[in-house]
């Protein structure tokens, strides 16, 4: 079963929609590329009940208010984790906004690991 | 790795970086334009240099460790946080040694570049990684395994430099934005800054870059449209999401922040009257700003043709300093004077000499430290034949002057900049030391020709054949109020001072001493305590 894409615009010819997999892409590589993310955490609580367009350590849902979307990764050990969280948020919310305009109604970062060196 | 050396090495990047500081923020578009690159990587080394003034290290490892961990704790934004991993990387090398030759750099090069990569899962090049990977290879390589340290360092930031420059050849954020990685450049400055503190060297002038120049070059590329318009809407019960949707229908960079009594809005458009109409028509409209970015861009292009200096225009205050000696010169230039003009006692500069500096200064605000009570008077009259807003700060000697200096930022307004001077030159204690002309007997002192006579304030304290004898009287005196700092500067033809300065520490155990070649005639020594 796949998700029903995210409508991101409707114009006078028709809609257009964004599926869910290339938003968790999107998200994924932004915080990817982010500095001290050295991985994206195991699945999330949803990938049980929902099986499609997860990635790994990436959930995206579109509620009425805009994306919802709850990011997991694992940071460098000796790096400030505060500013490394802050850093994934604004860097992935920059990125959504800018490649999908939609709202976004919360960004959490959760930081599941910290990896020693 | 001494405590002493870092210290002077961090405080020369800090300085450095604090002049590019502005600069570099207008590069910032990448990975998220927000402008901030140069604050957070000044605050970031800022908490450094302030750790390191804190600090008791005794061996080499103790002050990696204190250096460490200054970065992780006071690394701020993206860019801070990836500067704190290469200075980890960095001093962990040295840290493992006693002092440092060439091999050794280049190891440290090497455990930043590796410390800087191991920290990201999918490295971007085109950004600081990339500049200290490149300045980690430059320093790897064979040319360089038996030269001295310093040279091996200015090798290494002319390869940083060159990174910098082909960094929007990698990333095409950049390229599309016209601009260089904002966290490179400030890197390659910092680096400027330790490497100008080892080895002595003058540093250049901001050059001419188009670099300085990034709202223009973002405004350049990402555009269609033709003005850039701000304004912001007042009103009691603004909707937000209504207006941004209507102003979407006329331009696009659309920024629409704020509440609903207050929002700001920036958009790029063909049509500023429509945006403002569309303000107007929920509230009340202030603060319009319309800028014609077609018109910015053909003037940018014409600077760029000049080569006109656009890095002076993040400039906010000038300052001349009127000084003797070739070191201190250098020493007013490295602290940010704008312009420095050769006097001092028994050659004093004319008004007009100081008024043709204050025109040749690329500010309309100019301070004036004349560092001598008889140029006070002089620098006032040239202030008040300038058009200029000019501000003399009245410091009577070279070592005050340059205890003000230390707080000069010229990116600062002029007003915190005159208050910063003033409240420093209060708290500075000076002293001098100079060779008597002459017999004569003076506060009650007995003076020889020839002989060393120290000066505190205006007041002789001490006269004597002996150096050090003189030498500890005034200091001691300079530091009656207690201060934990102090700063000599040295004459032409002055004395050695290694025994001199290894007494000072003993029966100053608490004492910083910072020693300049000042160069200046007459008075071998000259004193600051802060």
């Amino acid at each position: 079963m796949e998700r029903e894409p995210f409508v991101i615009a409707t114009t006078e010819r028709g809609r257009i929609a964004v599926s869910p997999t290339a938003i968790t892409q999107i998200v994924g590589a932004a915080a990817a590329e982010s500095y001290g993310v050295v991985a994206l955490a195991g699945r999330g609580r949803l990938s049980r009940l929902v099986p499609w367009g997860i990635k790994k350590g990436v959930d995206v849902d579109l509620r009425p208010e805009g994306l919802v979307v709850e990011l997991r990764v694992v940071v460098e050990h000796g790096l400030k984790l505060a500013e490394v969280a802050e850093a994934v948020r604004s860097r992935v919310e920059y990125e959504l906004e800018r490649m999908v305009g939609l709202p976004i109604a919360s960004l959490e970062v959760h930081i599941e690991g910290v990896r020693a060196h | 790795m001494e405590l002493e050396v870092v210290r002077h090495l961090a405080r020369s990047a800090l300085q450095n970086l604090e002049a590019h500081r502005r600069r570099i923020d207008d590069l910032n578009v990448y990975p998220v334009p927000d402008g901030d690159t140069g604050t957070n990587l000044v605050l970031t080394l800022r908490s450094i240099v302030e750790a390191l003034d804190a600090s008791t290290a005794a061996s080499s490892e103790a002050v990696a460790k204190d250096v460490t961990r200054a970065a992780l704790m006071g690394a701020r934004g993206n860019s801070g946080v990836i500067f704190s991993q290469i200075v980890r990387g960095f001093v962990e090398v040295l840290g493992e040694h006693q002092g440092v030759s060439a091999a050794l750099l280049s190891r440290a090069f090497r455990g930043a570049s590796d410390a800087a990569y191991r920290a990201v899962k999918r490295p971007v090049e085109g950004t600081m990684l990339t500049v200290i990977r490149e300045m980690a290879e430059e320093s790897e390589r064979k040319e360089h395994r038996r030269v001295a340290p310093n040279d091996l360092l200015r090798a290494v930031l002319s390869a940083g430099e060159d990174a910098v420059a082909r960094t929007p050849e990698m990333l095409d954020v950049l390229r599309n934005a016209g601009v260089v990685d904002a966290g490179g450049a400030g890197l390659v400055e910092i680096a400027r800054g330790m490497v100008h503190g080892a080895t002595g060297d003058e540093i250049p002038e901001a050059p001419a870059e188009a670099e300085s120049l990034g709202l223009d070059a973002i405004h350049l590329e990402l555009s269609e449209y033709r003005y850039c318009t701000v304004f912001v809407v007042e009103g009691d019960d603004l909707d937000k999401d209504a207006l941004e949707a209507e102003l979407e229908q006329i331009g696009d960079s659309l920024l629409v922040v704020g509440d609903a009594t207050a929002l700001k809005v920036h958009v790029h458009t063909d049509d500023p009257g429509q945006a403002l109409t569309l303000g107007t028509a929920v509230g009340v409209v202030e603060g319009i700003e319309i800028a014609n970015m077609h018109h910015q861009t053909a003037q940018r292009e014409e600077r760029l043709l000049e080569g006109a200096p656009s890095a002076l225009q993040t400039l906010e205050t000038g300052l001349i300093a009127v000084c003797p000696g070739r070191g201190n010169r250098r020493l007013f230039e490295s602290l940010g004077a704008t312009r420095v003009i050769e006097g001092g006692q028994s050659m004093n500069p004319s008004a007009k000499d100081i008024l043709d500096a204050i025109e040749a200064v690329p500010t309309d605000d100019v301070l004036v430290l004349p560092n001598n009570s008889n140029v006070i008077l002089t620098a006032e009259q040239a202030a008040t034949m300038s058009e200029k807003n000019v501000r003399v700060i009245p410091s009577r000697s070279v070592q005050a002057g340059f205890a003000a200096m230390g707080r000069f930022l010229p990116t600062a307004r002029p007003d915190e900049n005159e208050r910063a001077l003033l409240e420093e030159l209060a708290a500075a204690s000076t002293g001098e030391i100079t060779v008597a002309s002459r017999d004569a007997s003076l506060d009650g002192i007995e003076i020889r020709e020839g002989a060393y006579l120290g000066l505190v304030g205006d007041t002789a304290v001490a006269s004597g054949p002996d150096l050090d004898v003189v030498m500890n009287e005034v200091v001691d005196r300079v530091l009656a109020g207690g201060q934990s700092f102090l700063t000599v500067l040295t004459g032409e033809n002055a004395p050695v001072l290694d025994g001199l300065v290894a007494a000072l520490e003993e029966r100053h155990p608490d004492l910083e001493v910072e020693i300049h070649e000042g160069g200046q005639p007459h008075y071998p020594l000259l004193l600051v305590a802060q």
